[in-house]
């Protein structure tokens, strides 16, 4: 067995700050155990209140980042109230203690001789992207990042601001055309798709269904590797409860689990009807 | 004080009483790196079916109030591949490995018993009549007492092994299947498997669940748990062992007490995958300072 299965318990991680970004979007931000430092962009926590009943199930949330500050490792997640579990989250304050699993999932690919890479992020989906964005800046230093942001309105846009420090260039689209591009994010993203061909170009995208599967149609002529993180209702994080299953077309198809062998999968991987 | 905590199922010799539950310990494996566990005194496998199955379309699971609503729909790699993928794991560790059946025929159901006889590592063997989520392996065979005899008879026939039934709470009258799998030759009982639910997205007037409906599990079913646990431990001879919404050592002894030779946890892995550790611990605890020697001095005590 040895002694490694100890950094693999639910840690109990003290709320540092929570503040609401722009309407219903929040950046909680708890202090975790230093191993939380070697967390990768795209994997994943599963938190809930220490101790608390309700919500019952852990909820799954994307790494925003980690960081060191002082002698304490920070964690930083950034979601959007859904639901009843993410309701209670939302009142979290300073002080509050949560239970934490992670980091759970694969990450995204990042291959070294990457010199151009594009995200396209709607919504929420900006979360994992955003790490990815600050991971690709410290690591391969003058790469080109840019950055597809969709919201529904100018107010409403999530993580543009840190978005706009890391990345070379920032479109944005919303639904009203209230800012940036009027339409879908995809919809700016195809505007500029053919210059995203080359084996040095990686894509990488994250938001609702319906978004990533109209990327999917538009990527199927383009060669350019694409990578999305999936979100599927979870109960534990690692592969025991099977109720994250999504389907696959390699591997003769069938269902595979989203928090073990994903979040992270090749866009073109993923069957998005089924 | 050193408190004895072995206890026998029909034959399946446990060092302790606390058992996972199947569908919620994949093949053991998956929590290797979240607890100790060879603390625990049996593995119950996912289910198992002669061929490798795919399971249902997501959305598979849903919060309720105290519990969820899954509806997986005994997703497994099948006999063959656990014999030769899955339990080489399990032969490694300590607890007892159970092996959850399920068949889409009374024929089947005796198949798979005959192909595990052969497995070296297999302790038990527990034959699923109660998932509310597939029309084979389920409820089909677990609501009818007659089936439920005919399926207990053929994997009886078929294995060397201790045979336990897991039971289906969505009847009218647990006590009369588990008599007639009792009659039929069961080694002993387990229950309550999930009880067949569903939950709704008003915006979108939907089921959450693409399946529609599902099993709900976790804190809200225990009541209803412990009082089909008691009644039938009054109706039947053999063992019976105690699931349903065990959270902690105190859930799991209100079972014991009602007579459960041992009980199951599933649900409460999600919340805390080290839960049967603390059950384990929380119970000798508890022996400890009730001054009870012996596991099996408290079993059954219930004052009514």
């Amino acid at each position: 067995m040895g002694g490694f299965w100890i950094v693999k318990r639910d840690i109990c991680a003290t709320v540092f700050s929570q503040r609401e970004t722009v309407e219903r979007h929040f950046l909680l931000t708890v202090r975790v155990p230093a191993h939380f430092g070697n967390a990768l962009p795209g994997q994943f926590v599963m938190v809930r209140l220490k101790g608390g009943a309700a919500p019952f199930l852990s909820r799954p949330f994307s790494i925003y980042s980690v960081s060191s500050r002082g002698n304490d490792t920070c964690l930083e997640i950034f979601y959007q109230v859904v639901g009843e579990g993410t309701d209670i989250f939302s009142k979290l304050a300073e002080g509050d203690l949560l239970s934490i699993r992670g980091p759970l999932g694969k990450g995204f690919d990042i291959p070294p001789a990457c010199k151009t890479v594009v995200l396209v992020a709607g919504g929420i989906g900006v979360a994992p992207l955003s790490f990815l964005a600050q991971r690709c800046r410290e690591e391969m230093g003058d790469v080109e990042l840019i950055c597809y942001l969709g919201a529904g309105t100018a107010e409403s846009l999530a993580g543009l601001e840190r978005l706009e420090k890391i990345c070379t260039a920032v479109k944005i689209s919303t639904d009203d055309g209230s800012r940036g591009y009027r339409g879908l994010v995809t919809g700016l993203f195809e505007k500029d798709m053919d210059r995203y061909a080359g084996d040095t170009v990686r894509i990488y995208s994250c938001g609702p269904r319906a978004m990533l599967k109209s990327l999917q149609w538009l990527l199927k002529d383009n060669p350019a590797v694409c990578q999305v993180s999936l979100e599927e209702r979870m109960a534990c994080g690692f592969g025991a409860c099977l109720g994250c299953a999504v389907r696959i077309r390699s591997n003769g198809g069938g269902f595979v689990r989203v928090c073990t062998e994903g979040p992270i999968f090749d866009i073109r991987d993923v069957e998005f009807s089924g | 004080m050193k408190v004895q905590t072995g206890v026998d199922i029909g034959g399946l010799t446990l060092k302790n009483p606390v058992m996972t539950s199947s569908g919620t310990f994949g093949y053991g494996e998956e929590y290797a790196d979240y607890l100790d566990i060879n603390r625990l005194g049996a593995i119950v496998v996912k289910g198992l079916s002669l061929k490798p199955k795919e399971g249902n379309p997501p959305p598979r699971i849903m919060e309720t109030a105290s519990g969820m609503l899954n509806a997986v729909g005994l997703q497994n790699v099948g006999v063959e591949a656990f014999i030769e993928k899955k339990l080489p794991y399990l032969r490694t560790i300590d607890p007892a490995v159970v092996v959850n059946i399920f068949g889409n025929s009374v024929e089947e159901y005796g198949r798979i018993a005959e192909i595990l006889n052969d497995a070296n590592g297999v302790d038990a063997l527990e034959v699923n009549i109660s998932c509310p989520n597939v029309k084979e392996g389920g409820v089909a065979f677990g609501s009818d007492p007659l089936l439920a005899g005919e399926v207990t008879r053929a994997v009886k026939s078929a294995s060397r092994l201790p045979v336990i039934v897991k039971l289906t709470p969505n009847v009218t009258d647990i006590t009369e299947i588990a008599r007639s799998v009792e009659i039929a030759g069961a080694d002993a009982v387990s229950l309550i498997n999930t009880l067949t639910g569903m939950s709704i997205d008003i915006e979108k007037r939907i089921p959450h669940l693409k399946n529609i409906t599902g099993g709900l599990s976790g804190p809200a079913i225990k009541p209803v748990a412990l009082r089909m646990v008691w009644e039938t431990v009054k109706a039947v001879s053999i063992p019976v062992i105690g699931v349903g919404g065990i959270m902690s050592a105190s859930d799991a002894l209100e079972f014991l007490i009602a007579g459960a030779r041992a009980i199951q946890i599933g649900t409460a892995h999600f919340i805390d995958p080290s839960a049967a550790a603390h059950v384990v611990d929380g119970i000798e605890e508890y022996l400890s300072e009730h001054g009870l020697e012996d596991i099996r001095d408290l079993i059954g005590t219930l004052r009514t």
